[in-house]
């Protein structure tokens, strides 16, 4: 299999001039296409500021992020926005949907950024609720769903693009055990039939039972590395 | 899909959207309002002297205006007041002896502009007529004389008493005239009633030496915006002579009406210049309120100048609502009152003395609505670049986690 991404020595600090802190330490990962991994450890572990930093959101203070062997912490803002744009789907732990938009257009809001045409985008759009189970409410607000049908459809956005790879941080936080359940689902199943990759940071067990490898931090180092 | 989104988020606080926007049309309706009020000012001052005294268009002898000497009269006025009638852009024309003098009363005198005409003619020009206020427009009995009410108080006289005209005849010799006064006007320039007298030019002329010769065509045209067009062409057709339009004869009138202009922009210009800080601050508040929001944005690929669009895009499309309103706003009242006026009584005597109305009727020109809907658009993009650059310099990955 080949390294989709690559991280060398990958460190951040925060506050380098006041009080610094090593959000992360040196960091060497790398994760292969069609993985599905968990980034576990207890809180400011710096699971969150990895996925970061992985994702293009942040620079690190030292090291390198090679995504298929580019390394994005040489890009400029402007670049790393297109990066992500074509390369990185994202779902956060809050949705963070567009509340103004409805279901569909949340998903078909990320193609229209790619000038995806109107008969592609409704197709993709189609396809995507299918996929998370929300066809019948592709004209509803954020507001108008539940927690965990507002993550499946980020999950749907996150996948409009046809990216790379998902990071997903702590995707699973807000919801209940059914939706959870529920989302895992469909994340498994996209991994498996699709061979997508995913990137969890976690504190949910069953997040954790669902991984095939568990990659654990603490203090900004990952302290095991193990596949299931 | 930006446009959609722009629009939406406009409403996602309604209160706040409808302030802004209440703010815009009322700022706009405050400076248009403003301007009709001005404007209406300026033109009916220009009505009052075009009425009262100067009329469109002039012809004079060039040597009258130097010193209004008696013998500066018009060539052959008659045949050219004759000529002047068949031109079919002219309303009117009235032929007038003009000289200064001394009037004066049992107990007092003043200095006057002394008005030779043709009742009958003078009165399809001027509305010197219609301002009598007691007695009457000349009779048609000798010697009658019509004075302004100011000059009545100043002389202490009252209607029917005999005054005295004091001149210098065409020889240089200075002759006196006894007349009754007939009618006193009241115009609505108390400056032009406390200084001008009419009589009967056939007596002037006799009176001056001058016959039937005069030293004013005072023209009055169809359509005063023609002036300037007529004017040229009767300068042309007439070059011994003076040809001037009102904005020459008076032309610190001309400069006030220019100045009015001015201070209105101006006026606009703080409006909307207040009016710009209000949606900064609005527009801010709502980019800041939206951090988490921007972040995400950006983490999934929106750029840079997309981001910038789309904030300024809530700026103008917040304003662009308010525009229609604001001029909406001010053609009901302008139209309103330009039916019954603003009554500004409690002022005449200050306003009369300027040659202003007591009742002002506000007028609006078409022509601005599209200068200042411009200048209030462009407000709302200035205003919206600030709170867009803010939005810009947020770092997804601590934007994405702001509460």
């Amino acid at each position: 299999m080949n390294n989709i991404i690559e991280t060398h020595n990958l460190s951040k600090i925060y506050n380098p001039d006041t009080v610094p802190v090593n959000a992360v330490n040196g960091v060497d990962l790398h994760i292969e296409e069609g993985e599905f991994t968990a980034l576990v450890g207890p809180s400011g572990s710096g699971k969150t500021t990895l996925l970061n930093l992985i994702g293009g959101l942040d620079y690190p203070t030292t090291g390198d992020v090679k995504i298929d062997g580019v390394d994005i912490t040489k890009m400029s803002e402007n670049k790393l926005i297109d990066f992500r744009l074509h390369n990185i789907g994202f779902v956060f732990q809050a949705y963070n949907l567009i509340p103004v938009l409805t279901a569909a257009e949340n998903i078909e809001f990320v193609m229209m950024m790619l000038k995806k045409t109107k008969q592609e985008r409704d197709l993709r759009v189609r396809e995507l609720l299918a996929e998370v189970g929300l066809t019948d409410k592709s004209k509803n607000r954020p507001t108008e769903l539940s927690g965990g049908q507002q993550q499946r459809v980020a999950v749907a956005r996150a996948l409009a693009s046809k990216p790379r790879f998902i990071l997903a941080d702590e995707p699973t936080a807000n919801l209940d055990s059914k939706s959870t359940a529920n989302l895992l689902d469909i994340m498994a199943k996209l991994n498996i039939e699709d061979k997508m990759t995913f990137i969890f940071s976690t504190h949910d067990q069953r997040v954790i039972d669902k991984a095939r490898r568990i990659v654990t931090l603490v203090d900004g180092k990952i302290v095991s590395d193990t596949k299931q | 899909m930006l446009f959609k989104v722009a629009w939406r988020n406009i409403w996602r606080n309604k209160m706040r959207s409808i302030v802004v926007i209440s703010s815009v049309a009322v700022g706009l309706f405050a400076g248009m309002f403003l301007m009709a009020f001005f404007w209406g000012l300026a033109k009916q001052e220009v009505d009052i002297a075009v009425e009262t005294q100067l009329s469109h268009i002039q012809i004079h002898n060039p040597a009258f205006p130097d010193d209004k000497g008696v013998n500066d009269t018009i060539q052959n006025s008659a045949v050219l007041a004759e000529q002047l009638k068949k031109d079919s852009a002219i309303k009117a024309v009235s032929a007038r002896i003009v000289t200064t003098g001394m009037i004066s009363s049992s107990t007092t005198a003043a200095g006057v502009e002394i008005h030779g005409i043709i009742p009958a003619e003078e009165t399809t020009i001027s509305s010197i007529s219609s301002d009598i206020t007691e007695g009457s427009y000349f009779s048609g009995k000798p010697n009658e004389i019509v004075i302004g009410k100011k000059l009545v108080e100043k002389l202490g006289v009252k209607l029917h008493s005999k005054i005295v005209l004091t001149f210098q005849s065409k020889s240089g010799d200075l002759t006196a005239g006894s007349f009754r006064i007939a009618g006193i006007f009241r115009s609505r320039n108390s400056g032009f009633d406390e200084i001008t007298v009419f009589t009967n030019s056939n007596e002037m002329g006799q009176l001056l030496g001058t016959g039937s010769a005069v030293h004013e065509i005072a023209i009055m045209l169809k359509d005063g915006k023609k002036a300037d067009t007529i004017k040229a062409f009767y300068k042309k057709e007439y070059p011994g002579l003076l040809v001037q339009t009102w904005s020459e004869l008076s032309p610190e009138m001309a400069m006030l009406n220019g100045l009015f202009d001015q201070i209105m922009y101006i006026i606009i210009g703080i409006i909307l210049l207040a009016l710009m800080f209000g949606i900064i601050n609005t527009m801010l508040m709502a980019v800041l309120e939206r951090q988490r929001e921007f972040g995400m944005l950006m983490a999934i690929g929106m750029n840079k100048p997309r981001v910038f669009i789309m904030v300024v895009l809530e700026s103008f499309m917040l304003t662009c609502i308010g525009i229609p309103a604001g001029i909406l706003l001010t053609l009901l009242s302008v139209h309103l009152l330009s039916k019954h006026g603003i009554d500004l009584s409690a002022f005449s005597q200050a306003l009369s003395s300027f040659g202003f109305s007591n009742i002002i009727y506000p007028e609006l020109q078409t022509s601005m609505f599209l200068p200042i809907s411009l200048m209030t658009a462009f407000t709302a993009i200035l205003s919206g670049i600030y709170p867009a650059i803010k939005a810009l310099q947020f770092k997804p990955a601590e934007a994405i986690h702001k509460i």
